[in-house]
């Protein structure tokens, strides 16, 4: 723990910190453009010059190509140094083209604030200009060669943190260009990271192209609603449009980078055919009179017919705080049928995982830094991709990777491949656990058995897997690997890719409740007549869409909240609108039980260039916004309740009834959230006994 | 004493007054007459074209990210030949305060202050001017300033054609 003085202020940092960092840690600002801390110092751009005037290395040093020392003495306001850094920056712009006006990063641009922070204001050089050709890089990511100062960070970003292979750098002398080899869209599903690196408008978001100025956005911290890993997200809105997402900065989950998916995926926030309107029978009608219709119709039904003949249904999409209320309400209007996930084999996966994850939870940070990883049936690419890049940091720690599925699964690393039908996954997890796998045939148990001598061996294992490929009782298996090889120096981590974002915290309130598909056995037998579904299309995610779509016509009431136009939206006798993650606070909890907030980035409404034949705002007033009628789901359930409808006081209410979610009563958008402990307690062969019953 | 000095005050303020009846007045009869602005008076500010007739606004956001009273507003769009322009660009006089902070920001010199400052209406709505409202058809000061022709990325001509640019490099070359 080396000691230094950096501009007279002294500070102690762990070793290998090098003095950049040490600075950082200081909060004094110190020029760079080469060092990111995702991918460490290069030395390239020469910009973070200091001087050490004591200790062994002295003189001018780039800052992040000295490790810090005990005794050092750092001035970062040396005037020699500041005059490098002044010579160096007025020597990276002497190419440099005349274009802020019209470039995109223009606002955001590191390459602007450190030559104003270097000091550079009026062009001395008066020579001609380095120009290049640039490339067309598909439909996602725009080129501009001419802006290029040659610090590496894309090439460090594309080929060596997300293990691109088709981008490179070329040329030499002061040609050096950044590019493939011909025109063509760029392979990685990581490739929209290179938008966030490059310190200037090389690389610019090419669906955002002129849109606006990152000054002029809404943002807010968010959570990516794509898959269940939980990525922190930067979305940016104008003009009631959301216009780009931009990754946000989370040390546990996904570091500095999240996928393509998430990046360039804008869900149904401004689908022109998003169902805005709340629908009485196919009327249009007010969200109040709505609201009361559905709850006069429910209590039609339960004088009828008794409370349980209502079922109710959320889903792995809405939010924590919708989920909750949702299950006090079903507690309200007594009934026991509540649902959380409309397949019932993923549902079932789900809430195994939430049962028996405990001390077996890993983080992607956990990944990151993990020695093998043991993926079973999983597919990261498809189901979560920051689990594969999480993958690739572990194989470029010196860590391995292992696959077992059923056909070879495209990773953006090394990893060793082991092809068994999906039925024989199970019977591949009780061999890793030292169980006689008879059904496999002599290679595969021989390279099984080699795995488990590497598990043995292993110091920070994890086992990965996939609900929707593992199903309930392969998931329940790959637990009892876990455990069996789990000894008391070391606990296997397991990582289970869930359906949807927040899949964990309906299983953690679904407990023993019944699954979907017993719901559709008690709408076939005329037990349940009316059905309310949370931001969930059971048409379309159910085990058997047509029985589905059969049984939900025999239904007394259909009644939906969503904001996709889905097909049970179509069908649903009442329509509530409900807002997207972009439009609304909430929280979801992630695959490893990490509850996160995410923070509403604009009112909803629709986006102003559908609204505006001309583009622009209208010339008249209005008091009303058009699309403004969606609620949070979570209101409209406080409301049915009759409780408040401020969503912190409902947080303290949720914490303080329910242990389990004690965070969520100052949870911040902005902190990295904190991982919840799991239903203690419910042993899983009964949640399986009773899933089948 | 004090009557001969109330007396002479009096008398020197008419004779004061009547003295000027026999001079040319500085006022005018606006709106009769007018006057002659300076060439530098702030007034309503216009949009210019580049030489080629073309317009100069990139719609850059500079002017409104520099507006103290916020009354600008744009939104950029992008041609078939990359040029970035103002696919509507409205500014609010009634908000506007004149400081010209708008054309100190404008790089590309298309925005510039006219000295017309006769823009006063009843209806505050038809203070908010649209681009074809501003738009002029010269380039106003410093007519033959054309930005895409220094800008460094190949709009008005082909990349690396201007003036001051070499051609595009050839990163395949071995020469040292």
């Amino acid at each position: 723990m080396p000691t230094l003085t950096i501009d007279n202020r002294e500070i102690t940092v762990p070793e290998g910190t090098n003095v950049l960092e040490a600075a950082r840690a200081l909060d004094i600002v110190i020029p760079h453009f080469c060092y990111h801390e995702a991918l460490g110092a290069v030395g390239a751009c020469r910009l973070c010059a200091m001087r050490i005037t004591d200790g062994k290395v002295s003189g001018i040093q780039m800052a992040c190509m000295v490790r810090a020392k005990d005794g050092m003495i750092v001035s970062t306001l040396d005037p020699d140094a500041v005059e490098l850094r002044r010579h160096v920056i007025e020597w990276l712009m002497t190419n440099h083209p005349h274009d802020c006006p019209v470039c995109d990063e223009g606002g955001e641009c590191q390459l602007q604030e450190m030559t104003i922070a270097g000091g550079h204001g009026n062009r001395r050089y008066t020579g001609k200009k380095r120009t290049y050709a640039n490339q067309d890089l598909g439909p996602y990511i725009a080129h501009e060669m001419n802006r290029c100062i040659a610090c590496y960070r894309c090439v460090r970003t594309y080929r060596d943190y997300c293990g691109g292979t088709d981008f490179g750098v070329f040329g030499s002398r002061d040609r050096v260009y950044f590019g493939r080899v011909r025109d063509g869209q760029l392979e990685s599903p990581f490739a929209g990271n290179l938008v966030d690196v490059c310190p200037t408008g090389v690389f610019t978001d090419k669906t955002f192209r002129f849109k606006s100025r990152a000054w002029d956005l809404q943002e807010a911290p968010s959570i990516c609603p794509h898959c269940s890993l939980g990525c922190a997200v930067v979305p940016g809105a104008r003009f009631r449009e959301l216009q780009r997402i931009r990754a946000g900065i989370s040390p546990e989950v996904n570091g500095f980078f999240i996928c393509d998916r998430g990046r360039f995926a804008k869900g149904s926030t401004n689908d022109p055919a998003r169902p805005r309107q709340p629908r009485i029978d196919g009327t249009p009608a007010a969200m109040d009179t709505a609201i009361e219709t559905l709850r006069t119709r429910l209590a039609a039904v339960v004088a009828r017919y008794g409370p349980q003949s209502v079922a109710l249904l959320g889903s792995p999409h809405a939010s924590l705080e919708a989920a909750v209320l949702l299950r006090d309400w079903a507690q309200s209007l007594g009934t026991t049928r509540l649902v959380y996930t409309a397949h019932a084999e993923q549902d079932r996966a789900a809430r195994i995982t939430g049962a028996r994850l405990e001390r077996h939870a890993r983080s992607l940070n956990d990944i990151r830094g993990s020695d093998l990883v043991v993926m079973v049936g999983a597919d990261p690419l498809a189901e979560g991709p920051l689990l594969a890049l999480a993958a690739r940091q572990a194989v470029r720690g010196g860590g391995q990777v292992a696959v077992i599925a059923p056909q070879p699964v495209e990773l953006p690393c090394r990893a060793s491949q082991l092809i068994l039908p999906t039925e024989q996954l199970d019977a591949a997890l009780h061999c890793l656990a030292g169980g006689a796998a008879t059904t496999l045939d002599a290679t595969a148990r021989q390279q099984l058995e080699a795995l488990r001598e590497q598990l043995a061996g292993a110091q920070r294992p994890v086992l990965v897997g996939s609900s929707a490929r593992l199903g309930g009782r392969g998931v329940n298996t790959l637990f009892d690997t876990a455990e069996a090889l789990t000894t008391p120096e070391r606990t296997i981590g397991v990582m289970m890719l869930l359906q949807g974002p927040n899949s964990y915290g309906g299983a953690m309130l679904a407990g023993r409740g019944p699954n979907f598909d017993m719901l559709l056995d008690g709408i076939e037998d005329g037990r349940i007549r009316a059905l309310v579904c949370l931001e969930s299309d059971p048409i379309g995610e159910s085990r058997d869409p047509a029985r589905t779509q059969e049984l939900l016509g025999r239904l007394d009431l259909l009644a939906a909240l969503d904001a996709r136009p889905t097909a049970t939206v179509a069908r649903a006798a009442i329509f509530l609108p409900t807002r997207t993650g972009i439009e609304a606070d909430g929280s979801y909890v992630s695959n490893e039980g990490r509850l996160q907030a995410f923070a509403r980035v604009m009112e909803p409404g629709v986006p102003l260039r559908d609204t505006s034949p001309a583009g622009h705002p209208p010339r008249e007033f209005f008091t009303e916004t058009p699309g403004s009628e969606p609620w949070p789901a979570w209101r409209v359930f406080a409301r049915l309740l009759g409780r408040s409808e401020d969503l912190a006081v409902l947080r303290r209410e949720i914490a303080d009834l329910d242990p389990r979610f004690a965070p969520l009563a100052g949870i911040r958008p902005e902190a990295p959230g904190s991982r919840l402990t799991t239903t203690p307690g419910l042993p899983h062969y009964q949640l399986d006994r009773e899933a089948r019953e | 004493m004090n009557l001969w000095r109330d007396i002479k005050g009096t008398l020197q303020a008419y004779a004061v007054t009547f003295g000027y009846l026999f001079r040319k007045p500085t006022t005018i009869q606006y709106p009769e007459e007018k006057r002659t602005p300076a060439p530098r008076y702030r007034a309503r500010m216009v949009l210019t074209r580049d030489p080629d007739g073309r317009e100069r606004c990139v719609a850059c956001h500079l002017c409104s990210a520099a507006c103290p009273v916020d009354c600008i507003s744009m939104q950029a769009a992008e041609a078939p030949d990359g040029r970035r322009y103002a696919a509507w660009f409205r500014i609010n006089f009634a908000r506007c305060i004149f400081c010209g902070l708008c054309a100190e920001a404008c790089p590309t010199l298309a925005i510039q202050m006219s000295p017309e400052y006769e823009i006063c209406k009843r209806d505050p709505l038809s203070l908010v001017y649209e681009k074809e409202d501003l738009l002029i058809d010269g380039g106003g000061k410093d007519s033959d300033y054309d930005f895409y022709r220094h800008a460094g990325i190949g709009v008005a001509n082909r990349r690396g054609g201007n003036a001051d640019e070499y051609g595009p490099v050839d990163p395949g070359a071995l020469v040292p």
